[in-house]
């Protein structure tokens, strides 16, 4: 994404999840999304295939039973 | 306060000081140097006499491995009667905890005693402790320096001898950064090893709890009492306890140990650079090794700070952003709108990363690397120069943990001085790293160190 992309973005998303993001903010919001965007890009370039899925597990809870 | 831990519960134990005495020579040397320090932001008096009172009364005082020892948390601890700040204005408005949060209660069965609740960056999002709601916290060694975060208060607190120890939290490198500016021991377990239950959470995917002390014995023995399993955190491994302190004096003999080449070089300073190579002098070793893609496993845990630190925030980004400290306001905000799919995507980073470090750990014990690219630079400072590169300086802090935490390997910081041509008083740390679980390699290397003279943690002077 370029810069211009980044706003578009942000402001789409922004307005999507409900925030409100002032002028003041917007400088700095664009800054840190920007430094975001490139480390995403970072790992895009690494080559990945089916086998590294990270497989985060998910524990199943237990009632708690008095024994 | 000079003596360590095991020193003060040895003369409580054998009745030759009291509890109550030690924790008033805690109160007494808060009450001295914190206008300067600003490493606590409560002080629980009443509390702690209280408890060393009862500690002292008790029967099996004699026995207590950390009877009448006073210590201190990072205020994102649940401390009961207190809400938890986490560095906040926000949580001031939170219902006071019902109870202490486990790692404090496991401490304080053995006849530790808690002081107080220490400062830190609002949410653990930050290196500096430049906290705008309670101020910054100082460099017992030099009050003009930060000392350095997220948990900044916590080895601030040791430095200036408040306290012998006390505890951090670190998902990025918020134990090993601070340890590093300050002078103090400190131990980031394996991710899972230390229950995290009534502590508030950062990034629970990296968040991992552990020990600032002034001497390793100190971390071994702290880190000892609070093992074992809490299955009301699901990060928590269901392992037991596996003590270290016994381990200590067989030292590094046998052990196999390297330096960490590449990113961990290219990001460091001269007096970083010096410190590992004293280390490994030290330690005899000339073996570099070269991790893959460290600079792809740190940008994997910024994208997991952020997809996770910015959504569990959201709904106080929507209705109170003004409340959040201006250090973190537009971070936070910036992180609730990353796409899911770069988050999804550096945690198959991170697994890859994990699997290629795995097969380092097949031919070496302990891995050395800088713990902070410089020495503590002055508080409000913005930007460093590192390998021919301008960087902020407040996240630059963290270039050298990320990695490393970014896959939850175990890591002892161990504090050198002298090594800043430029400023000679100041401390910095080098990480001593294991293989996950084995804990009792890097703690055996860092009391090898310790016990050479090379690594110490004295109390700052003239505070």
């Amino acid at each position: 994404m370029t810069a211009v992309d980044h706003q578009a973005y942000i402001d789409a998303a922004a307005a999507t999840l409900g925030l409100r993001i002032s002028l003041e903010q917007r400088k700095g919001v664009a800054l840190y999304f920007g430094l975001a965007a490139g480390m995403a890009e970072l790992l895009q370039g690494l080559p990945l295939t089916a086998a590294d899925e990270s497989g985060n597990v998910f524990t199943p809870v237990a009632p708690e039973v008095d024994e | 306060m000079n003596l360590d831990a095991c020193a003060i519960a040895g003369g409580v134990r054998a009745g030759t000081t009291s509890a109550r005495a030690a924790v008033q020579h805690s109160l007494d040397r808060i009450a001295a140097t914190d206008p300067r320090v600003n490493a606590f932001t409560s002080v629980l008096a009443e509390r702690a006499l209280k408890r060393a009172d009862a500690v002292d009364l008790n029967p099996r005082r004699s026995r207590m491995k950390l009877a009448g020892v006073p210590f201190a948390v990072k205020n994102l601890f649940d401390v009961a009667g207190l809400p938890t700040l986490a560095g906040s204005k926000i949580e001031r408005d939170s219902p006071p905890a019902r109870r202490d949060a486990v790692l404090v209660r496991r401490l304080e069965a053995e006849g530790a005693v808690l002081v107080g609740a220490l400062n830190m960056d609002e949410y653990a999002y930050g290196f500096s402790t430049e906290n705008t709601h309670y101020g910054a916290t100082h460099n017992p060694h030099d009050l003009s320096r930060i000392g350095g975060g997220s948990s900044g208060g916590s080895a601030a607190a040791v430095a200036a001898g408040q306290v012998p120890f006390t505890l951090g939290s670190d998902t990025n490198g918020s134990i090993r950064v601070p340890a590093s500016l300050c002078g103090t021991f400190g131990l980031k377990p394996t991710f899972g090893r230390l229950p995290r239950t009534g502590s508030y959470p950062f990034v629970a995917s990296l968040d991992h709890l552990g020990p600032f002390a002034r001497s390793v014995a100190d971390l071994a023995l702290s880190y000892d009492v609070m093992q074992g399993p809490d299955v009301a955190d699901p990060a928590c491994a269901q392992r037991d306890i596996e003590a270290v302190s016994d381990k200590l004096g067989q030292g590094a003999a046998g052990l196999r140990v390297a330096v960490l080449g590449g990113w961990f070089r290219d990001k460091a300073l001269p007096e970083a650079l010096a410190a590992v190579d004293a280390v490994a002098q030290a330690l005899g070793t000339t073996r570099l090794i070269e991790l893959p893609e460290v600079e792809r496993a740190r940008a994997a845990a910024f994208l997991i700070t952020c997809g996770e630190g910015g959504a569990l925030h959201l709904d106080d980004l929507r209705t109170r952003a003004l409340d959040f400290d201006p250090m973190t306001r537009d971070r936070f905000l910036a992180n609730a709108l990353i796409p899911a799919a770069w988050v999804m995507r550096a945690h198959r980073v991170r697994h890859w990363f994990a699997r290629r470090v795995a097969r380092a750990f097949e031919t070496v014990d302990v891995l050395i690397a800088p713990a902070t690219p410089c020495v503590a630079p002055p508080i409000g400072t913005e930007w460093l120069d590192i390998g021919g590169q301008r960087l902020p300086s407040r996240a630059s802090m963290g270039l050298l943990t990320q990695p490393i935490s970014c896959i939850g390997l175990p890591v002892v910081t161990v504090p050198l001085w002298g090594l800043s041509a430029a400023s000679p008083h100041l401390p910095i740390g080098v990480q001593l790293i294991a293989a996950p679980w084995r804990e009792d390699l890097a703690l055996r290397v860092a009391a090898e160190l310790e016990s050479q003279g090379l690594c110490s943690a004295p109390v700052a002077p003239g505070l």
